[in-house]
């Protein structure tokens, strides 16, 4: 059967979107709420 | 370019640096090795394996206002403070961050558990915008107040589910000796005034099973933002798209894998998406097997999505999994 490529671009996202760990709108909202920047930096330094 | 004359000397000999970092790191050694030191540590890997914080004594009164938690920093300045003020060329043997308002120094991690120094600078602080937005991530937190004073707001929501959240603010005055243990899936704290700096001990302890940070305005309570709970989940989204736009039509079987049993449902749509762009006929096939079951989040959006491909190619409803 000859089946079509099928363009990501036109298939749908879900209705919430999700950004990627760590991205938060409010960055006058720092050292407030969790260590989310340690996470980042032991887990990029870990995968080096 | 002025060079100090010490620092010009280390091209050609660094040995000077090589020793004070052997020193600093001695120094660091001597702290963690100490008794109730180290069973603080002991207890952080423990604790970092599960179960409830009362478990884990040494680490508990850290976050009890008794005043361990001040006796355990200060005990560390004495001895690492000390050696580094003597070792000018040396680097502090613990991960850092720090930007004009926060600098955080992290004493330990164990798996999903770090214990981290945090000091907020108030004169900074002030000098940005007033927070605006509210974030709910999967941790658990206790922090203790050491030094400096200040007022932060504590958000709590029952319900975060939802793109509106009934929001509840309360302020709560920071003062030495101050102890919270929060929920962060439900309960966040925005730190809005510090009087000099404000120092504290932070434990956190990421779940498990971790779920989108979700962030919520603080005027009205309507969601604004979610992001990945963990960044692994975040590493194997990227891994995916560069696979996509690679065309690695062998990763498919991959993709449809995480498309089936991935740890979100964000991810598992993205998977499925590439998936369907590498290979049409195994996304199809997946997309086809997640719409078949109804006890899945993803089920209502992949059966519109198969809709929608049968429409615009309704070759694609004569394969086999689509008639079953």
């Amino acid at each position: 059967m000859n089946l079509p490529n099928i363009d990501i671009s036109a298939l749908p996202d879900l209705n919430t979107l999700t950004g990627l760990f760590g991205t938060v709108l409010d960055t006058a909202r720092v050292g407030g709420s969790d260590d989310t920047i340690i996470v980042i930096i032991t887990f990029l330094m870990d995968s080096r | 370019m002025i060079i100090h004359p010490e620092l010009r000397a280390l091209r050609g000999d660094d040995s000077p640096q090589r020793d004070d970092q052997d020193a600093l790191v001695e120094a660091v050694d001597a702290w963690r090795s100490r008794q109730d030191v180290a069973q603080i540590f002991d207890e952080l890997d423990g604790f970092a394996a599960g179960g409830p914080i009362e478990n884990f004594p040494a680490l508990a009164a850290l976050f009890d206002g008794s005043g361990h938690a001040a006796r355990f920093i200060d005990e560390m300045i004495a001895l690492v403070g000390a050696a580094f003020a003597e070792a000018m060329l040396a680097h502090l043997p613990f991960r850092y961050y720090c930007d004009d308002v926060v600098s955080t120094l992290q004493l330990g991690r164990a798996g999903r558990c770090s214990l981290a120094l945090t000091v907020l600078d108030g004169e900074a602080l002030a000098a940005r915008p007033a927070p605006t937005t509210a974030d709910f991530s999967s941790c658990e937190i206790w922090e203790s107040v050491l030094a400096g004073a200040g007022q932060a707001q504590g958000v709590t929501c029952a319900d975060l589910s939802q793109e509106s959240a009934d929001l509840a603010i309360e302020t709560i005055a920071l003062k030495p000796g101050t102890v919270f243990a929060r929920q962060a899936w439900r309960e966040a704290l925005i730190v809005e005034d510090v009087e000099g700096r404000l120092v504290s001990l932070r434990l956190q302890r990421r779940l498990r099973e971790t779920a989108p940070t979700r962030e919520f305005r603080l005027s009205d309570g309507q969601f604004v933002h979610q992001a990945a709970g963990n960044p692994t989940e975040s590493r194997t989204e990227l891994m995916m798209a560069l696979a996509g736009r690679m065309k690695l039509t062998e990763s498919a079987p991959v993709l449809a894998d995480i498309a089936l049993d991935g740890c979100s449902a964000a991810l598992r749509w993205q998977a499925l998406r590439e998936c369907l762009a590498l290979d049409t006929q195994e996304g199809f096939a997946v997309l086809c097997q997640i719409a078949a079951s109804p006890g899945d989040d993803l089920a209502h959006p992949a059966g519109a999505l198969r809709s929608q491909l049968i429409e615009t190619y309704p070759q694609l409803g004569d394969l086999p999994q689509c008639r079953a």
